[in-house]
């Protein structure tokens, strides 16, 4: 996907956030757009305000100040369970499965959003609403077999494998069929074949999805990334291609500095 | 506006049990994140074994150190029994435990001393002090029980201020981890906490006994002001129990005193709906940012 | 089974199939037996009633409350009040009946439901287990706030249901006929009190002097009598302790037979038996609970409930919103709870601030911890325990001729250290064991419960 910088219609950005949290400042003043249908890194080293950004596009934290703009349009008072309703889902770090429920059902409730029967229909079971759980399982497993996890639909999170989790959890994020998704480090805890399966599976929803990614694994971004956004101390210091924010010094200097206090 | 001061003086001994109770819940959530609710059930056990030794013994005192070693006793085992679920994150589980333990030390005061409400014995003058050409509301009880009652705070200030164990409790509660590879022996400094809280609970049982009668369940609406004063303390807060723990105790008695005693639990209920949709982290807590 | 409620309607042709089964068999059952065993399984069905929305309260949602007694009382005095004062149903104007009652019972449930669940939802399980315990405590003291309208620490006594077994009354003037009360009075197992009764100070019965409690031979209303607030086992109930002296239950109904072909109590129907007209309303309305509770448990809510109790921030970002998934539960909750006080306030015939206090809330948490708490069938085995756990006791105890002291307390004190005992090594209680004794022997993982 092309994109010239500055970007001119950001299918997501963020203008000017700020951050405080008990004193220190996370954010500062941070501006990121991700153009439409690309993979979009966001990259830096630990501490340097990452999964914040998620946090605040996603709802969970307040920024002091600044805005989140989806399609040009400001968000006001975004809600955590709105999300997938802007067609925005996001992974959480980790895996975040819900432990008493089946990979199906974990899946199932990612589609949480679709689901328009209120408690009252599904205290009185009306037709209607197994219709509507009908059509979310098949949804659900459709993307199961699509990420080759169809055969564990009906085990518990903990019987499967980690990475299996994750496949499960990356599920549950598309069964809303998100037009953005935010992906928190998705290659966390997997073997170097699987890494390969996850670009690959990465690169195949674009340029129908866009997608952003925190990710540790340089070689994973580089790979699948359009455009890479890099955050030091709660600052954007650099952008570009992945060869652009490859040779760029102050990149080097962060990583550098972080590996010289480690 | 005589009557208003006088139930307002009134209310400070009361208030000074109260904020004894929800320090002994605040030493705990301190501790183990874990709000005790058997905790008046420790206090109620402890109170009738006092009565006990003060029938046979007549001494007040030693009634008290019996109450209080009694009460470190049964704070250890409660604190064993409710750790295994708190160690599997079942945190209702934690809760529940402690209602079982409330259930049965509750059943087994009835068994041991009777469902019957019984006449604790007043061990000093219950008059109100005449001086200055008048009656206060306040007798020399009462200023036995504040005066016992500061002298713990300040005892429990000193302790965590000045000695290593409190230095490791305070390090411990903080920072489980980080107090751990400093060499603390946390679990030891957690049983040591619910051991003090169970002498404190102790005291505030003994303190408050002859105030009214006491039976299996005289003591529940105590738990719910003192958790009252806990929970708008921030729990986290000894500094904030005792405070809202002496105001509860005021505005108990103003309100009974000024209307009928039947509403004061109407008014705890209150005071902690309101707090808790203002202030769900207490007063004096700090809002802590959920890691996501 | 399980692909064939997957249509269209399944669950609901399947769930109510199966709760019409159980409804008539019960039913059945409840017409075979003798009065007594029908006040058991009132008793049972009650329980089971409240503890199906503390199953998706505390076991599904993750969500401890101790204040679900409270919200039995909403129920029971909901029923009480309106019975009491009206002869037709304000703004409609119709007459009135009971079933009027219930269902006002039911909406102020959910309206209280909505309001604290409103509250609790923000809070973390410590500050909601405190804020329940102070609704507990709270609540019930509400009564004594307005004696004129709630009847004060006596309570009020309640006339349904009618003495021809009815739910409507049939002739005005029967109401106020001073003989009535005569009559009903020495008739200890119905209660049939006029209006007036309630009013009268005189007749008005507290639980001391409940007429029930009189005819308890065994007496062990040593705790009833000191503080009402403390009754955690039957035992202390009035009427329990009456049935406890099981033949003087029986003696009364058949006496209530005998006057009636005497022609003395003249509007006692000759085939009506008030505890089993008592517990085919409490079995109906468990079976009613039974089909909303499955509906939701077995269904997207039930997975709803238990995703936000695993990990809230999981749930949202799946578009689930945690806080209304807790609100929900708290209002079907006590939806259920009202319902259950509104059978309890006829059981009794009678509503309190003693029959509702903390030892109600929290005879309804144990039973839900020790049937299972996250399952439906350990609501019911949990009412089950509950109703005979003290019976047990007092057959031992009268074997082994303890002191009053020891019978009384021992059920409590069992209660306590199973709780403990259960929340220490079998969290999912005798539901969850089973369930997982039987994945084990079949070397299958164990649904998530």
């Amino acid at each position: 996907m092309r994109y010239v910088l500055p970007l001119t219609d950001p299918v997501l950005a963020t203008r000017s956030i700020c951050v405080t949290l008990s004193g220190l400042r996370i954010l500062d003043d941070v501006s990121i757009g991700i153009p439409e249908g690309t993979v979009t890194g966001l990259i830096g080293p630990n501490g340097a305000g990452k999964t914040t950004v998620f946090n605040v596009i996603s709802g969970f934290v307040k920024p002091d100040s600044g805005e989140i703009r989806v399609d040009g349009r400001k968000l006001k008072h975004i809600h955590p369970h709105r999300l997938t309703e802007l067609g925005i889902a996001r992974t959480l770090q980790g895996v975040g499965l819900f432990p008493s429920l089946t990979a199906l059902e974990n899946v199932m409730l990612g589609g949480s959003s679709r689901v328009k029967s209120g408690i009252i229909a599904q205290a009185l079971a009306m037709p209607w609403t197994d219709t509507e759980q009908a059509d979310l399982r098949e949804r659900a497993l459709a993307i199961m077999t699509e990420l080759g996890v169809e055969s564990d639909a009906g085990r518990m999170p903990g019987e499967l494998p980690y990475p299996i989790q994750k496949r499960v959890a990356l599920a549950r994020a598309l069964v809303s069929d998100p037009k953005i998704l935010l992906l928190d480090e998705p290659a966390g805890g997997i073997s170097a074949g699987d890494m390969a399966d996850l670009a690959r599976l990465i690169m195949s929803w674009v340029p129908k999805r866009t997608v952003l990614l925190v990710e540790h694994h340089m070689e994973l971004v580089m790979e699948v990334c359009d455009l890479i956004w890099v955050l030091d101390a709660g600052k954007v210091i650099s952008a570009g291609t992945p060869e652009v924010v490859r040779q760029d010094p102050a990149v080097l200097a962060a990583y550098l500095g972080q590996e010289g206090a480690a | 506006m005589t009557s208003f001061i006088d139930y307002l003086i009134g209310g400070v001994s009361n208030g000074a049990v109260i904020a004894l109770m929800a320090i002994a819940l605040v030493l705990i959530w301190r501790a183990t994140r874990v709000v005790n609710f058997a905790q008046v059930g420790q206090a109620m056990f402890t109170t009738f074994v006092a009565l006990t030794v003060q029938t046979v013994t007549g001494s007040w005192v030693l009634a008290l150190a019996v109450a209080m070693v009694a009460g470190a006793i049964l704070g250890v085992i409660v604190q064993f029994l409710v750790l295994r679920p708190m160690r599997r994150a079942d945190t209702s589980g934690a809760i529940i435990a402690t209602f079982g333990v409330l259930i049965a030390l509750q059943a087994a005061v009835g068994m041991i001393w009777g469902g019957d409400a019984q006449a604790y014995p007043q061990p000093f003058d219950n008059a109100g002090i005449v001086a200055f050409g008048r009656i206060w509301p306040i007798s020399v009880y009462d200023l036995v029980v504040i005066g016992v009652t500061i002298l713990l705070v300040v005892a429990l200030s000193l302790l965590f201020t000045r000695t290593s164990i409190g230095l490791a409790m305070r390090a411990s509660a903080f920072n489980p981890e980080v107090a751990r590879l400093s060499g603390v022996r946390v679990s030891r400094v957690l049983t040591f906490g619910w051991a003090l809280a169970g002498v404190v609970g102790a005291v505030a049982g003994v303190l408050v006994a002859p105030s009214s009668t006491v039976s299996p369940t005289t003591f529940d609406i105590l738990l719910v002001f003192a958790f009252t004063a806990a929970v708008i303390g921030g729990l986290d807060s000894l500094v904030g129990a005792v405070a809202l723990g002496v105001f509860a105790g005021l505005v108990i008695s103003l309100v009974s005193g000024l209307s009928n005693s039947g509403n004061a639990p109407v008014v705890a209920l209150i005071l902690l709906a309101l707090s808790l949709i203002t202030k769900p982290d207490g007063v004096f807590g700090h809002h802590k940012a959920r890691a996501v | 089974m399980t692909s064939l409620l997957r249509f269209p309607g399944g669950r609901l042709v399947g769930h109510a199939a199966f709760v019409i089964i159980i409804w008539f068999l019960i039913m059945r059952l409840n017409d075979s037996v003798d009065p007594l065993a029908n006040y058991y399984i009132a008793l049972v069905a009650m329980y089971a009633t409240a503890m199906f929305g503390m199953v998706i309260l505390v076991g599904l949602s993750g969500q401890v409350s101790l204040g679900n007694g409270a919200l039995m009382a909403v129920g029971g005095y909901v029923f009480a009040v309106t019975s009491l004062h009206w002869q037709t149903v304000p703004i409609l104007g119709v007459p009135w009946n009971g079933w009027w009652s219930m269902a006002f019972a039911a909406v102020g449930g959910i309206v209280v439901g909505l309001l604290i669940g409103g509250i609790a939802a923000r809070l973390r399980g410590p500050y909601l287990a405190g804020l329940t315990l102070g609704l507990a405590v709270g609540v019930p003291a509400i009564a004594n706030r307005f004696p004129e309208l709630l009847g004060g620490e006596s309570g009020l006594m309640i006339t349904v249901p009618y003495p021809d077994g009815g739910y409507a009354p049939v002739e005005e003037e029967v109401f106020v006929d001073g003989t009535v009360e005569g009559q009903s009075g020495d008739a200890s197992s119905v209660a049939v009190p006029s209006a007036e009764a309630t009013v009268s100070p005189d007749d008005m019965l507290t639980l001391d002097n409940f007429p029930a409690a009189d005819a308890s031979a065994a007496a062990p209303s040593v705790d009833a009598s000191v503080s009402p607030d403390d009754m955690l086992t039957l035992d202390n109930f009035p009427a329990a302790d009456a049935s406890a002296a099981a033949p003087s239950v029986d003696a009364s109904s058949g006496d209530l037979g005998a006057t009636d072909l005497s022609g003395a109590g003249d509007l006692i129907d000759a085939g009506f038996i008030i505890e089993r007209w008592q517990a085919g309303l409490a079995i109906t309305v468990a079976c009613i609970a039974a089909f909303i509770a499955l509906n939701l448990v077995r269904g997207r809510q039930g997975r709803v409930w238990r995703a936000v109790r695993d990990d809230s921030i999981a749930a949202a970002v799946s578009g689930i919103s945690p806080a209304k998934a807790k609100v929900s539960a708290f209002a079907v909750s006590s939806l259920f709870a009202a319902l259950a006080g509104a059978v309890f306030a006829q059981i009794l015939s009678y509503v309190g601030p003693g029959a509702f206090g903390l030892g109600l809330s929290l005879s309804l948490l144990v039973g839900v911890v020790l049937g299972g708490r996250s399952s439906l069938l350990g609501a019911v085995i949990g009412g089950l325990l509950l109703v005979w756990l003290p019976e047990f006791v007092l057959s031992l105890a009268e074997r082994g001729g303890w002191e009053d002291q020891i019978t009384n307390n021992a059920p409590n004190l069992i209660y306590g250290l199973l709780v403990v005992l259960v929340v220490l090594l079998a969290p999912g209680g005798i539901v969850g064991s089973v369930q997982l004794l039987i994945s084990k022997v079949t070397r299958r993982a164990p649904k998530g419960v």
